[in-house]
């Protein structure tokens, strides 16, 4: 019978750290990644070499990013692999370090996401099997015809779905390792540049540079190394899937809801007592379709506790309080990583102005091209 | 005038179906299990894996109804630019803005493909949708491709 990761021995986040997500520049990836694993290291006060492996999370960069990076650290002659899972590289990444850490071949392992903007082709353009449009439907105009499905099925409207935006937007103001740090009205984000269909620039994530760390350890590697116990996060639940037979348009949602009851039941955790949700919101209708598969409302209802400020940093649950991928940004590789980190700082009570008071569970869901998804519950001890 | 070349030869034809003989069919797969799919590929089914002569074709109607759709306002061409000199590209590129559909075939499965001659501000999901070929060419050779249109 195969086991879950609380089956195994418990696996704790204790260190996290970032590179401020930001549109692409000069800098050399190594000098996003770096700063963020020191940064990580020393949230966890613990040295480099206390690490036993390193997942290395990246979509965009190219093969063999990861000891050229590494080394500057000092080279330890450690483990290192890259994961490319999409937009989920990140997160898979996180679980493959908690598996890691968690069945004992690791004491400390370390979860780094990072990524730049570049031309990399989609391997699924290459199976030698034709389309009759793809090179004209990118990933907005997807989301912009599940924005269309969802609007006429429940009687929405565009200006409801934005509203999205403007929360995630406010909380990313707060965040200063955000893309996007700046409040938008309601008006701003709907008379911006139109993209596709109802979707306007402001409701679709900015994909730029940056880097975000995350070190998980056992409770050996806790007391051995001296870290502190009350900073660490337990990660309750790891689970993952991929996209089922019969290719339907809301695959993403439809993998959601499984993946997400998965996780919760591994965790014995329900919907309603997750206090913070950190969801892949690339798109605005994507927090409505998720948070629905979820289980927390209703089809068709999560526009009506959006605007009484149900997600709302200091509501029933706080939805993405990073400012999501909408604000915080999506880089590909770190994005995943992210919200993990800023978990982490919410279940610490680390968070500063975005604070969501009182949080002790934290959820963390990712979808990626193909479709995969990624959920992790992190829970206060 | 001799007949159009179509485009993508391998994904539909100018022929209809029995059913719906008026508009071009897309030519999809069957697989032994009852699985149908578009298009025809001869990989392994998506369902249960079979292969080979498990999978058979089969023609698609070309009519559905509409899922969703979107005007397309931002479009990057990702082919690069010509050099001097070089011959146009044979078919036109798509320019933004133009209309994207996703529509459920009566005889199955899902495609998603550009819309024409429709109107975007009463079109709606639910609305019946028919395919036509329509000329993509650029230069003397009459080239046509698939798209989707409201029916009448």
């Amino acid at each position: 019978m195969a086991k879950i990761l609380k089956d195994l021995r418990p696996v704790y986040v204790v260190g996290v750290g970032w590179h401020r997500y930001q549109p692409l520049s000069d800098t050399p990836y190594v000098m996003l990644g770096l700063p963020a694993i020191r940064q990580a290291l020393a949230d966890a006060a613990i040295a480099w070499p206390d690490v036993e492996s390193s997942y290395i999370g990246t979509g965009l960069l190219g093969m063999a990013a990861g000891r050229a990076m590494l080394k500057h650290l000092g080279a330890t002659g450690r483990p290192l692999v890259h994961i490319e899972n999409a937009s989920a590289s990140g997160s898979a990444a996180f679980r493959h370090a908690c598996i890691e850490v968690a069945a004992g071949i690791a004491d400390v392992s370390l979860a780094v996401g990072v990524d730049k903007p570049g031309i990399v082709q989609r391997a699924f353009t290459k199976t030698g099997i034709g389309n009759l449009a793809d090179d004209a439907i990118v990933p907005f105009t997807h989301f912009a015809l599940l924005t269309n499905e969802y609007a006429d099925k429940h009687g929405v409207k565009p200006q409801d779905v934005a509203l999205v935006a403007v929360k995630n937007h406010r909380n990313g103001a707060l965040n200063p390792n955000a893309h996007r740090q700046q409040a938008r009205s309601l008006e701003e984000i709907l008379g911006g540049k139109p993209v596709s269909g109802t979707l306007t620039a402001l409701q679709c994530c900015p994909v730029g540079e940056g880097a975000a760390a995350v070190i998980v350890a056992s409770e050996d590697a806790i007391k051995r190394l001296g870290i502190d116990p009350g900073r660490a996060i337990r990660v309750t639940a790891s689970a993952a899937s991929s996209e089922g037979a019969g290719a339907h348009a809301t695959a993403d949602a439809a993998i959601t809801k499984d993946t997400i009851a998965d996780a919760l039941k591994q965790a014995s955790v329900a919907p309603t007592n997750v206090d913070v949700l950190e969801l892949h919101d690339a798109f605005t209708v994507e927090e409505l379709h998720y948070v629905e598969a979820m289980g927390v409302c209703k089809p068709g209802q999560a526009i009506h506790l959006l605007k009484e400020g149900a997600f709302d940093i200091g509501g029933q649950m706080a939805v993405s309080p990073s400012g999501g991928l909408i604000a915080m940004g999506h880089p590909i590789g770190p994005t995943g990583v992210g919200q993990i980190g800023e978990i982490t700082l919410q279940l610490r009570g680390d968070a500063g102005p975005r604070q969501h008071k009182g949080a002790k569970v934290g959820l963390a869901h990712m979808v990626g091209l193909g479709a995969v998804c990624y959920v992790h519950v992190l829970e206060r001890p | 005038m001799s007949t159009p070349e179509v485009l993508k030869a391998a994904l539909y034809a100018a022929e209809g179906t029995a059913a719906v003989p008026d508009h071009p069919s897309l030519k999809g797969g069957r697989c032994q299990c009852g699985y149908v799919f578009f298009p025809l590929q001869t990989y392994g089914c998506e369902v249960c894996g079979r292969t080979g002569d498990a999978l058979q074709p089969v023609a698609l109607s070309g009519r559905g109804t509409l899922i969703a759709s979107a005007r397309v306002h931002i479009h990057a061409n990702r082919a690069p630019a010509a050099k001097p000199g070089a011959k146009p590209p044979e078919v036109k590129p798509h320019e933004a803005p133009f209309t994207i559909g996703s529509i459920k075939l009566e005889d199955g499965p899902t495609v998603r493909t550009l819309l024409v001659d429709i109107d975007d501000r009463t079109l709606a999901p639910g609305q019946k949708m028919v395919a036509k070929l329509v000329s993509v060419g650029t230069g003397d050779k009459a080239i046509v491709d698939l798209r989707f249109t409201a029916a009448t």
